[in-house]
C-alpha cells in the first residue's frame, strides 16, 4: 500500500515538472535544461518564505509566483534572442542558466542543507487499508491531482489554452489572427517555471533542500517527456505514472535495478517509438 | 481609397531575390487577383502584405499610412485576414475552436459564428471534430470562415480553389461573391484564369517575382492570348 502511495506522489511530482518542460518545448521549441534549477529555486524560495513567515502555505503559494516572474524575465531577456538560432545555442543558453542559478543560490543560501518542516496539520500518519501512511504524502497526491486537473482544464477548455494550442502548432498562422505570439511564449515559459517551482515547494518537506536536487530530478523528467512524446502533455501524465510507479515498485523490491529499469524504458522508447509511447496525431499542446 | 498596398518591395529568401520592386494595391470593396505560374512569387506577395515576410526595401501601406514596421498580429488587428495556400487549419483545435480563435481579436462587423455556419452548413455538422479530420474542401471552407470571423476589411486568399472538385469550387466562388457583395475587399491568388475571370475587377500577372501586366478584367479579355502565355507552364 505504501508503495502505491509513494509511487503516486512521485508520479504527480514528476508530472508537475515534466508538464512544464513539455509545454515549453511544444510552444518554444526549446529544451529547457534549466527546468531543474527552477525546481530547486522553488524549494529554496519556499524555504525562505517559511523562515520569514512561519507558514508552509504562504511558501507554497508565493514561491511558484516568484519563480514564474523570474521565468518571464529570463524568457524576455535571454531566450527570446535565440529562438531563430540553431538548437545548440538554446541548449548552451539554458545550460548556462543552470550555472547562474546554482551560483546565485550558493551566494544567497550557502552550501548547507535546508529543511522545510512538514506543516503541522499533515504530520500525523493516516491508517489506510491496514498501513500507516504519512498524511503529507496523501496531500501531495491530492494536490498534484488537483493541479493536473486544473492544467488540463486550462489547456482544453479555456481561451488561454486554445491560444496556447494554436500558437504551438502554427505560430505564424496564429499571428495573422491577431495573437501576439511573443507574449504567449513569455506566458508559457512563466507557466512552466511556475509548475517547476510548485514541484519544488511541495517537495521541500520531503527531501533535504540542496544544490544538486534539480539535477537528479531533471533526468527523470527528460525520461518522462521522451516516453510521453515531446510536446505531448497527455503523454506526459501517463509517462509520469508509468515512471513513478516503476520507481516506487523498484525501490521496494529491487533497489539496485531502479536506474537500469528507468533507462531501459527510455532507450526502448527511443529505439522503437521515438515519437513517444503515448503520441497520437496532432499534439495537444 | 486604397486599403492595402505594397510600394516598390524587394523580398529575399536568404540570398535569393523572390520579389523585384513589386507595387500593387487593393481598393475598398474590390476583388483583385494575382495570377501567375507556380513559384512566380504570388504567395510571397501575400505573405509580405500580412507581415509574415519582411521586405528588404519598399513600403507597406494601410489606407495611406506607412505600416511597414508592423508585425503580422498588428496587421491582423488592423483588418487584414489571410487564408493560406495549405489552409493551415490548427489540427489540435476543434472546428469550432478554429473559428472561435478568430473572434478573440474582437473586431466588430457583420460576420459571426452563426452566419459562417449558414454560409457553410457542413462546418456546423463538424463543429466538434478536430480541425484536421475535414476533407480538403471542408478545410478550405474552414480557413475562409476563420478569416471572415476576424471581420477584416480585406481578405487575402491564396489559391482557395486549388485541387478541389468542380462542385466545391462553384460553392466557394459563390461564397466569395457573397462576401465581396457585403463590402469586403478580396485579394485572390490563382494559377489560372478560371476563377479570377468570374470574380475579379482587376488583375495583376506575376512572373519571376515581378508584375508583368496589370489591368481590368475587360482589358485582360482583350489581351487574353498574351496573358495565357505568361502564366502557362
Amino acid at each position: 500500500m505504501s508503495t502505491l502511495i509513494i509511487g503516486l506522489s512521485l508520479s504527480f511530482l514528476l508530472f508537475l515538472l515534466s508538464a512544464g518542460l513539455t509545454l515549453i518545448f511544444g510552444m518554444l521549441g526549446v529544451i529547457n535544461f534549466a527546468h531543474g534549477a527552477l525546481y530547486m529555486l522553488g524549494a529554496y524560495v519556499s524555504y525562505q518564505i517559511v523562515q520569514i513567515t512561519g507558514s508552509f502555505w504562504l511558501g507554497l503559494l508565493f514561491a511558484p509566483l516568484i519563480v514564474a516572474a523570474l521565468g518571464a524575465l529570463i524568457e524576455i531577456v535571454a531566450l527570446k534572442r535565440v529562438y531563430s538560432r540553431d538548437h545548440i545555442f538554446q541548449l548552451l543558453l539554458t545550460f548556462g542558466l543552470i550555472l547562474v542559478i546554482d551560483d546565485a543560490t550558493k551566494l544567497i543560501w550557502g552550501f548547507d542543507y535546508k529543511q522545510v518542516p512538514t506543516p503541522e496539520m499533515l504530520t500525523a500518519p493516516v491508517a489506510l487499508f491496514g498501513s500507516q501512511i504519512p498524511s503529507y504524502r496523501l496531500f501531495v497526491i491530492a494536490f498534484g491531482a488537483l493541479v493536473s486537473l486544473g492544467l488540463f482544464l486550462l489547456l482544453d477548455r479555456s481561451k488561454w489554452g486554445m491560444i496556447i494550442r494554436a500558437a504551438s502548432s502554427d505560430a505564424d498562422m496564429a499571428r495573422t489572427l491577431g495573437i501576439d505570439v511573443n507574449q504567449v511564449r513569455t506566458g508559457v515559459f512563466a507557466l512552466g517555471s511556475f509548475l517547476a517551482a510548485l514541484g519544488g515547494a511541495i517537495t521541500a518537506p520531503l527531501v533535504p533542500i540542496e544544490l544538486g536536487m534539480g539535477f537528479s530530478v531533471i533526468i527523470d523528467c527528460f525520461v518522462v517527456v521522451i516516453i510521453g512524446g515531446l510536446g505531448n502533455i497527455r503523454g506526459a501524465i501517463f509517462a509520469s505514472l508509468l515512471l513513478g510507479m516503476t520507481r516506487a515498485v523498484g525501490f521496494t523490491y529491487a533497489t539496485e535495478w531502479v536506474e537500469l529499469l528507468t533507462f531501459a524504458l527510455l532507450i526502448g522508447t527511443l529505439m522503437f517509438r521515438p515519437e513517444g509511447l503515448f503520441s497520437y496525431k496532432g499534439r495537444s499542446a | 481609397m486604397t486599403l492595402l498596398a505594397l510600394e516598390s518591395c524587394d523580398v529575399f529568401y536568404d540570398k535569393a531575390q523572390a520579389l523585384h520592386k513589386v507595387s500593387l494595391g487593393v481598393e475598398a470593396n474590390e476583388v483583385v487577383s494575382l495570377i501567375g505560374r507556380n513559384g512566380a512569387g504570388k504567395s510571397t506577395i501575400l505573405k509580405t502584405l500580412i507581415g509574415l515576410n519582411r521586405a528588404a526595401s519598399g513600403r507597406r501601406l494601410w489606407k495611406g499610412d506607412d505600416v511597414t514596421a508592423l508585425r503580422a498580429d498588428q496587421l491582423g488587428r488592423l483588418g487584414i485576414a489571410y487564408v493560406p495556400e495549405d489552409r493551415r487549419i490548427f489540427p489540435n483545435l476543434s472546428v469550432e475552436e478554429n473559428l472561435r480563435i478568430a473572434t478573440l481579436m474582437g473586431r466588430q462587423g457583420g460576420w459571426n459564428l452563426a452566419r459562417v455556419y449558414d454560409l457553410f452548413p457542413v462546418l456546423r455538422e463538424r463543429s466538434a471534430q478536430p480541425g484536421d479530420t475535414l476533407s480538403g474542401g471542408e478545410q478550405q471552407m474552414l480557413a475562409i470562415s476563420r478569416g471572415l470571423l476576424t471581420n477584416p476589411e480585406v481578405l487575402l486568399l491564396d489559391e482557395p480553389t486549388e485541387g478541389l472538385a468542380p462542385l466545391i469550387v462553384d460553392q466557394l466562388v459563390e461564397a466569395m461573391r457573397l462576401i465581396n457583395a457585403e463590402g469586403m475587399a478580396l485579394l485572390l491568388v490563382e494559377q489560372n484564369l478560371r476563377v479570377p475571370m468570374k470574380l475579379a475587377h482587376r488583375q495583376y500577372v506575376i512572373d519571376h517575382g515581378a508584375i508583368r501586366w496589370s489591368g481590368t478584367t475587360a482589358d485582360l479579355q482583350v489581351n487574353r492570348a498574351e496573358i495565357e502565355k505568361l502564366i502557362s507552364v
